[in-house]
């Protein structure tokens, strides 16, 4: 039995879609994120599990209890806002413990408590700071904790890094789940960032337009994108209109070039079908066996360890991601371009 | 070299605070001067001290100060949860309660009061035979007066905090309604609920045409009664009054210092 479970959700508001169909079962101790645009319903859905927003049909079960109806303070579950959420008028001490005087727990259990969850997020020493006193990652620590304190059955964290910046941003998710992992805790995430679904993950849910495109592991949604969706969401990845030669075979014509494709996703369009291969997989140079090209090189963009080449091949562009080690040889504007890859790396979408 | 900094002098910013200030503070410099000068030839508190010793200030006092505090807790008891309520679920209803918050402002309060005496002195609703019954229709008539006021003061508090997220975070922690408003909503708007407080009680103190008009014995009646006979003591009834107020401002000040250290918000 799932820990998580959402059957058919659906939310309509005023008559718009905010999600459609939504269909999910999450395991005891699982890391879930939930991935995709602004106003794709990835935080609807997370807003239902928490019991603010009432589905329009559909159930949510946890634990194998119907919650769909359940008031949010009856679930037992953590939340984490983007916005911390911290009570501006309580210390850090007194938010942490919040849910377990609310819970009527005796003051000795509470400061036990308290202690750990400090401890927890290495913040011993700001129990009697106040969040204003206190940096955004340091708040944000201190609203997880808080989630945590009074033991709650799930975690869900809404977007609870997006307010910070970069470098905070990746030391804070690495705490996450280094405390999920170590608490054994099921817990969904929603996030816009695919860095942060990608790394932190045991399966991820992408979503476009309230619907569900894809569920996989971070493996599968970056390596077998299921939808033309998924597969730009996710990672950088060159789209190229072609023309099916052989579909059986997956041989297709790219403007006087025979290509050999892997695979066909999972939601093949053949009205409009495109040649789907990542940047990091194409490579300099022609090899035998290889899918092998020559196009002129339009431009270079230095991104630090990667360089990204732009190279048109008869009207169609093709971007190619090559680290920037010792031994690359980068070419200049305008030159032609031998380039080749794999047969596995690419599919028709 | 030392460069000199050039202070630009505005002649008519500073000409129109000097006029302002005088004509606020020119008519209240010759009140206390009059108030001082009971006794010929010296300067003397003998207005104040007949004031304060006077009974009938005092009971008048008392009883305009239990009023206000009584009308302080209702409107605090009415407003604060609707105000939260419609932050939080009905925000479309605002611009009606703005209006209906403003038509003290409209409606003389001499109307309001000749409606209350038609309306509640006669059966079914005969409420202004006994002090008790028409102490409760002077507790609604305030409520309504400083209604603007009350209103005001704490939708400006419950904007400045994130209520939505607030709430939700304690409803997520396990908190009912009244859990939330008693721990995270009210001591989040110590200083607007302070200010309203405040505002609404000075109201109730000077307030004169509820209290004449229902013939009870309010403060605003009796500095009126007080006017008619005595030259000095009105004078000095009205420092007394001016200072009240001024106290209440100071109060509200004190507590938005005390507070703002506490109070920055989470985000």
């Amino acid at each position: 039995m799932s820990f998580i479970e959402l059957s058919h959700i659906h939310k309509h508001f005023s008559g718009a879609v905010a999600v459609d169909d939504f269909n999910l079962n999450a395991e005891q101790g699982e890391f879930i994120s939930f991935l995709g645009p602004s106003g794709c319903g990835k935080t609807t859905t997370l807003r239902m599990i928490a019991g603010f927003e009432l589905p329009t049909r559909g159930k949510v079960t946890l634990a194998g209890q119907d919650m769909t109806f359940v008031p949010p303070n009856k679930r037992k579950v953590g939340m984490v806002f983007q916005s911390y959420a911290l009570f501006p008028n309580m210390t850090v001490a007194e938010n942490i413990g919040y849910g377990l005087k609310i819970a009527g727990k005796p003051k000795g259990e509470i400061k036990t408590r308290v202690d750990e969850m400090l401890a927890l997020i290495h913040m011993e020493n700001f129990l009697t700071r106040y969040p204003g006193q206190l940096s955004g990652g340091q708040q944000q620590r201190v609203a997880l904790a808080r989630a945590l304190a009074f033991r709650p059955q799930a975690l869900l964290l809404d977007e609870p890094l997006s307010a910070l910046d970069a470098k905070i941003r990746v030391e804070l998710r690495l705490e996450i789940r280094r405390i999920q992992q170590q608490l054994g805790i099921t817990t969904v995430y929603v996030t816009h960032d695919q860095e942060e679904a990608l790394s932190l993950s045991d399966r991820i849910v992408v979503m476009s337009q309230g619907r569900v495109e894809q569920i996989g592991t971070p493996y599968e949604i970056y390596k077998t994108p299921a939808t033309e969706f998924v597969a730009s969401f996710v990672g950088q990845l060159n789209l190229i209109p072609i023309k099916i030669l052989n579909l059986t075979e997956r041989q297709v014509q790219l403007n006087g070039y025979t290509i050999n494709a892997g695979r066909l996703a999972e939601k093949f369009s053949p009205e409009s079908p495109c040649l789907a291969v990542r940047p990091e997989e194409i490579n300099p140079g022609k090899v035998e066996g290889h899918n092998n090209l020559q196009g002129i090189v339009e431009s270079i963009h230095y991104l630090g360890s990667i360089v990204r080449l732009r190279v048109e091949v008869h009207g169609s562009h093709f971007l190619m991601d090559l680290f920037n080690d010792q031994k690359l040889a980068i070419p200049r504007v305008g030159d032609a371009y031998d380039f080749h890859f794999p047969v596995d790396a690419c599919w028709l979408i | 070299m030392v460069k000199v900094m050039k202070i630009k002098f505005n002649f008519w910013g500073v000409f129109w605070a000097v006029a302002g200030m005088l004509y606020f503070f020119v008519p209240l410099y010759g009140t206390l001067d009059f108030s001082l000068r009971m006794v010929k030839g010296t300067i003397s508190l003998k207005a104040y001290q007949l004031v304060l010793s006077d009974p009938a200030f005092l009971d008048s006092f008392r009883y305009s100060a239990i009023m206000g505090i009584i009308t302080v807790l209702i409107s605090l008891l009415i407003f604060l949860p609707t105000i939260y309520w419609v932050n939080l679920k009905l925000p479309q209803v605002r611009p009606v309660i703005e209006i209906i918050t403003i038509l003290p402002f409209i409606i003389p309060v001499i109307v309001y009061v000749f409606g209350m005496i038609r309306t509640f002195s006669q059966p079914p609703l005969q409420m202004t035979l006994y002090p008790f019954t028409t102490d409760i229709l002077m507790v609604v008539g305030y409520i309504v007066l400083s209604m603007p006021y009350m209103y005001r003061a704490i939708d400006v508090g419950m904007r400045s905090i994130d209520v939505r997220t607030l709430t939700e975070a304690a409803q997520s922690l396990g908190s009912n309604w009244i859990q939330i408003l008693l721990n995270v909503i009210i001591p989040n708007m110590r200083i607007a609920i302070l200010s309203g407080a405040l505002i609404t009680f000075a109201l109730v103190i000077g307030e004169l045409i509820l209290g004449d008009f229902l013939v009870r014995p309010a403060l605003g009646p009796y500095m009126v009664e007080v006017g008619r006979d005595t030259a000095y003591q009105p004078a000095a009834l009205a420092i007394l009054s001016y200072a009240l107020t001024w106290i209440c401002l100071g109060l509200i000040q004190l507590g938005g210092r005390g507070g703002t250290s506490q109070q920055i918000t989470g985000r």
